[in-house]
């Protein structure tokens, strides 16, 4: 065990940029769990200041103010609580629908392979925006029915991936030596084809995280998602479009904030694959 | 080994350099210009409608330089100029007018302007019946006296001289040219100035001058004339800083700001006919009951408003005609903003400690709107009650409101309101008269007594004391009960560059640039 | 080969259908009234009612359908609510716009994007991966149209080095008018030898074309990067190696080859899906594409309109998809066309 986590830890150390990528994403879920104790002015999430409005960064205001007077860093920090469970929620959901019919699909072929992928397939070529749009529009405008609907529009991306790797697989020749070998198709399925075919996919989904937050601002710009006073940093970007020549910090510091935090997701899952994919080692 | 791979992407990337290089070299420079090009931008789509029978909306802008009506009316100065029409006269009673037509006035298909055009093109509106068409509800019937006389016999008296004035729908065409499908496809055929030369779908129109107007081409004018829709209000004002753009209208306050110190852009500010307007559902519990709806009316911070939502650039509404139009006095009741006040009338109403959560729709897209809804809410929730505020597209927020089924519309409706000519009971009948079937009574209001006086109302004649009189009487009347309410009346914001010279706003055609009377010095 | 290509197409033709029912249902089942949007605005109540029995709202939706898709296949797709104008033409319209800067985008994202991921797999580790890591994983996070406002202002505005908005100069257009035959600006100005305008294009088209690229730059990177790492264990590889192929060659012919395979798929993808999420992108740029097109139909639920667009990037999908899988087939011969 100890042996296991000290050798984790070596290949840690070989690849610098992973421990960065964990110290972000460490110090973006402590902010986003103690947002309320951190964020200098936790009531701005709601409240307005007319006469503090447009103030420009100053040691009161880190970040300065937006077109309300709101302080720009309480709601970058209580930000922070919304746009991780929105790329956490939408990608684990559209996970969780495509990842085992992509796997299913690839695995066994045939006639399930034909059904499923033309049903991948009419989602697919759904512009997602329409489809989000229409789930979005039926279920009521809301923050939580907009991730269904972008995890609805999301999943065949997942379950496209995966099945070309699964098919790939399975042509390989230690799979064919298995099935040869009388195994069963659990075992084909989750110790040959699903480990193998995941890593693609991890990378594809540590990626979408940053496109999930900007699909989900996206929807609030139409009029659906989070709704304003909503501290959503997407939606902080679009209604700061109006003033970013005027007043640079309202749209920046959102704007980055979505940054940092999609490059250290990214940095993260791509490093701990490396990490944790035992094939590594062959390198 | 990388070296190798460095060397082969190395030879691909001067490739490809090369040949751009190429082609920029085999570009030939521009010849100098010398035509005189203006470019007007705005935020809405250049032509909603190609159509001039149908025009309600953003077309206005293009198509009153390439359409002219009988009349033109100015907001300022309370008179008309003549255009097509070159005098008129009304009889005793409102209800006959004829106008005498100008000779010797080609359409840009080359046909000669004439009574039985005029006579068909208005009534090919009628008769179509779209956008704002129904501006030309009291006419009876249109006779022909001559060829370049023509009156119209109205049910009611109206004041038709406004009507015929209107930026849409009042516009005269050749009836050789009207087939729909031809001016969908781009087309026009109108007397104006200018006429189009090439379009891309509604987002851009180039038109060129139209070498047989009737007014001549003596002295400085343009020879194009481009309209371009650019959505982003910040690339609005880009292209202007920079001097891609001639006139823009409606900058957001801050932009405005921005630009005042700008010695390559100047900034008109001008009054509007347009307010900001709250509807209460007058049929729900508890704002059916007219002490919660005074208690709310109590509880929005209208000076915050103007100031924040229009950076100062407009007024707090003193009833719901805007200021500026006939009919708006200072006579009106009006709210401020009092949370002690709102207290008191929710404990009247038997609901001291609020509690209430109300459903407020306002559209999608309007910084200005926005800004006023959020200091609203928060001005509500020191009083315990919740507003529970969606910016929605249009076409949804309607459905609901016209919802069948009233359990499903919304508590609140925000809107813009503008009238379609210059006529204050646009505001008192579009919102407020009784309709079985809301299209923008979207508050449900239903007052008898209300609906007889408007009834009245209209037959009196325009801007006279008695007519004011009873604007006034209105307007109290929606005041006392709080059926709906102006927040505040705009003001347009025009930034233009500063070698343009000859425009002058009017706030009977919002959003027109008359560019045939401007030019670059 | 050609009984699977057939065969994929019919299967893509069903899809199609599926697809035109989901649609239709979606739009209209939304709550939602086109009926101002077709009239005008303060429409009066006897208009809207008219407004209702012109679009053809006031009939079951199946009914609805079935009209509709008489007409649909017989060339008449309907007139957008929003934009008054027969829903093929503005398609006509707007896609090419749309086609040409995506293309760009991914042209420039994929030339920069698959050499930076040959480098990162060929020393994995080193320092020209971590740097062409951190450009790939840069390039993905970046959000798009945060980007796009920072260009215009530096780029556009500041240096001025770039038009701010547009597929070409207002000027060029009246003094050398770019004849239409595609579409696409840059190719019918190139054919027709109207090198101003060509160039202006060109001009026109970097900003929001790197906008775009930065995109399909990551993700290329990343894909190139992961697969060819995988491929290079192979065995092949290794024979190769062993057997004196330079590595060069190994890198370029052997693992790429293979390595292409996913990029072109997710390629395909993309190409697919940036044709209508790109509207904000479009939107900032006044590109007059079709992602634009589709978020206004969809806001004002113009059901013409979004058919239409639906349709046709599910025809795109179809026929990329069965391109990337045919090239795929051709490239690596470890998949076999079934």
């Amino acid at each position: 065990m100890w042996k296991q986590l000290h050798n984790v830890a070596l290949r840690a150390k070989r690849n610098p940029l992973t421990v960065i990528g964990l110290f972000l994403v460490a110090v973006f879920l402590l902010l986003a769990a103690l947002a309320p104790w951190i964020a200098p002015y936790p009531q701005d999430v709601w409240a307005v200041h007319p006469e503090e409005r447009f103030s420009p960064p100053s040691t009161q205001h880190w970040f300065g103010t937006d077109e309300l007077g709101r302080d720009i860093f309480s709601r970058v920090i209580f930000g922070t609580r919304i746009s991780l469970r929105i790329g956490m929620i939408v990608v684990v959901l559209a996970f969780a629908i495509g990842v085992p019919l992509g796997l299913i699909a690839g695995t066994f072929g045939g006639l399930l392979d034909e059904i499923l992928m033309r049903v991948t397939d009419m989602f697919l070529s759904f512009p997602p925006l329409l489809l989000a749009m229409a789930i979005s529009a039926t279920l009521g405008a809301s923050l939580e029915n907009a991730m269904v609907a972008i995890a609805i529009a999301w999943w065949p991306w997942y379950a496209r991936l995966i099945r070309s790797e699964a098919l790939s697989i399975r042509e390989r020749d230690y799979v064919e030596a298995a099935r040869a070998a009388g195994a069963t198709w659990v075992r084909l399925l989750f110790r040959h084809v699903l480990p193998n075919s995941l890593a693609p996919v991890i990378v594809q989904a540590s990626m979408d995280f940053g496109s999930v937050i900007l699909t989900s601002a996206s929807l609030s710009f139409l009029g659906l998602g989070a709704q304003p006073p909503t501290p959503e940093w997407g939606l902080m970007i679009n209604i700061g479009r109006s003033y970013f020549l005027t007043h640079w910090w309202i749209v920046t510091f959102p704007g980055l904030a979505i940054l940092i935090t999609v490059l250290s997701f990214n940095i993260t899952g791509d490093g701990l694959r490396e990490i944790l994919d035992p094939k590594a080692e062959r390198w | 080994m990388k070296k190798g791979i460095s060397v082969f992407l190395f030879r691909m990337g001067l490739a490809s350099l090369f040949l751009v290089l190429t082609v920029f070299t085999l570009s030939i420079v521009v010849i100098a210009q010398e035509l005189q090009v203006a470019v007007h931008l705005q935020g809405a789509e250049v032509v909603p409608y190609w159509d001039p029978s149908d025009g309600a909306s953003g077309e206005i802008g293009l198509m009153n330089n390439l359409y002219e009506a009988l009349l033109r009316y100015d907001a300022a100065t309370n008179t008309f100029t003549p255009i097509l029409a070159t005098s008129y006269e009304q009889s005793e009673d409102a209800k006959t007018w004829t106008f005498k037509l100008r000779e010797g006035v080609k359409f840009h298909t080359g046909n000669v302007m004439n009574a039985h055009a005029v006579k068909a093109s208005i009534d090919r509106t009628i008769e179509r019946g779209r956008g704002s068409s129904y501006i030309w509800s009291p006419v009876d019937s249109i006779e022909v006296i001559d060829d370049y006389t023509i009156r119209f016999h109205l049910r009611q008296p109206a004041p038709l001289d406004l009507v015929v004035a209107a930026g849409y729908c009042a516009y005269i065409f050749d009836p050789a040219y009207c087939d729909h499908d031809w001016f969908i496809a781009g087309n026009d055929s109108g007397t104006g100035p200018y006429t189009v030369e090439s379009s891309e779908g509604s987002e851009k129109v180039i038109t060129k001058k139209f070498d047989d107007y009737w007014g001549g081409w003596e002295g400085k004018h343009f020879d194009r004339v481009v309209f371009l829709s650019v959505s982003e209000a910040s690339t609005r004002r880009l292209m202007l800083e920079t001097g891609q753009a001639d006139f823009c209208e409606q900058l957001p306050p801050t932009d405005i700001e921005a630009l005042q110190d700008n010695l390559a852009v100047r900034v008109e500010v001008n009054p509007s006919f347009q307010n900001l307007m709250v509807l209460y559902n007058n049929q729900r519990t508890p704002l059916d009951n007219a002490l919660v709806r005074r208690a709310m009316s109590y509880l929005i911070p209208y000076e915050d408003t103007v100031a924040v939502g229009l950076g100062g650039y407009g007024y707090v509404s003193r009833g719901v005609i805007p200021y500026g139009l006939w009919g708006y006095s200072d006579r009106v009741e009006t709210f401020t903003y009092s949370p002690t006040v709102a207290k008191a009338l929710l404990t009247q109403a038997g609901y001291p400690d609020g509690g209430f959560k109300f459903l407020l729709t306002y559209p999608a897209g309007y910084e200005d709107i926005r800004k006023t809804v959020e200091l609203w809410r928060a001005a509500c929730a020191e009083l315990n009650i919740t507003l529970d505020t969606r910016a929605m597209p249009t076409a949804e927020r309607n459905a609901i409101a016209r919802s069948p089924d009233p359990a499903k519309r919304q508590d609140i409706y925000l809107l813009y309101w503008w009238p379609d000519y210059a006529n204050p009971d646009s505001f008192l009948s579009g919102m407020f008269y009784t309709q079985e079937r809301p299209a923008y009574n979207l508050g449900y209001y239903s007052n008898p007594v209300f609906d007889a006086l408007i009834d009245y109302a209209i037959t009196l004649p325009t801007g006279s004391q008695e007519a004011i009189d009873m604007m006034v009487e209105l307007q109290n009347i929606l005041q006392r009960d709080a059926a709906g309410i102006a927040v505040w009346d705009m003001q347009y914001l025009r930034a233009m560059n500063t070698s343009l010279q000859g425009y002058v706003d009017n706030a009977a055609y919002p959003n027109v640039v008359f560019w045939y009377d401007c030019y670059r010095e | 080969m050609l009984s699977y290509i057939v065969r994929r197409l019919l299967i893509g033709v069903l899809s199609l259908f599926g697809a035109s029912i989901i649609a239709f249902t979606l739009t209209r089942i939304i709550p939602s009234d086109p009926a101002d949007m077709w009239m005008g605005p303060h429409a009066t109540v006897e208009q809207i009612e008219r407004a209702h029995v012109e679009l053809g709202l006031d009939k079951p939706i199946s009914v609805q359908y079935c009209i509709y898709m008489s007409k649909f296949l017989r060339g008449d797709w309907g007139i957008s609510i929003v934009t008054k104008q027969p829903v093929l033409r503005d398609l006509a319209r707007y896609l090419p716009a749309s086609i040409e800067l995506i293309v760009f985008g991914m042209l420039v994202g994929f030339a920069v994007g698959i050499p930076l991921g040959i480098l990162s797999a060929a020393k994995p580790g080193r320092g020209m991966d971590h740097i062409s890591r951190v450009f790939a994983i840069t390039g993905v996070a970046l959000p798009s149209f945060w980007l796009a406002m920072l260009l215009q202002l530096v780029l556009g505005k500041e240096l001025s080095l770039f038009p701010l908005i547009g597929r070409v100069d207002l000027l060029i257009e009246i003094m050398n008018p770019i004849r239409r035959i595609t579409g696409l600006y840059v190719f019918d100005s190139l054919i027709t030898g109207n090198f101003a305008a060509l160039k202006d294009a060109l001009w026109h088209i970097v900003l929001p074309g790197l906008t775009l690229a930065m995109y399909p730059l990551g993700l290329a990177t990343r894909m190139v990067r992961t697969t060819m790492l995988e491929v290079l264990r192979e065995d092949y590889i290794r024979t190769a190696r062993a057997s004196g192929v330079r590595e060069e060659k190994v890198l370029t012919v052997y693992a790429l080859r293979n390595a292409l395979g996913p990029v072109l798929t997710v390629g395909a993808l993309t190409f697919g899906y940036s044709l209508v999420s790109t509207f904000l992108i479009e939107s900032l740029f006044a590109w007059p594409g079709l992602g634009r097109y589709a978020a206004k139909a969809i806001v004002s639920v113009d059901y013409p309109a979004i058919m239409g667009v639906t349709l046709l990037v599910a025809a795109f999908y179809v026929i990329l998809n069965l391109g990337a899988d045919l090239i795929q087939a051709v490239m690596d011969p470890r998949i076999r066309l079934s």
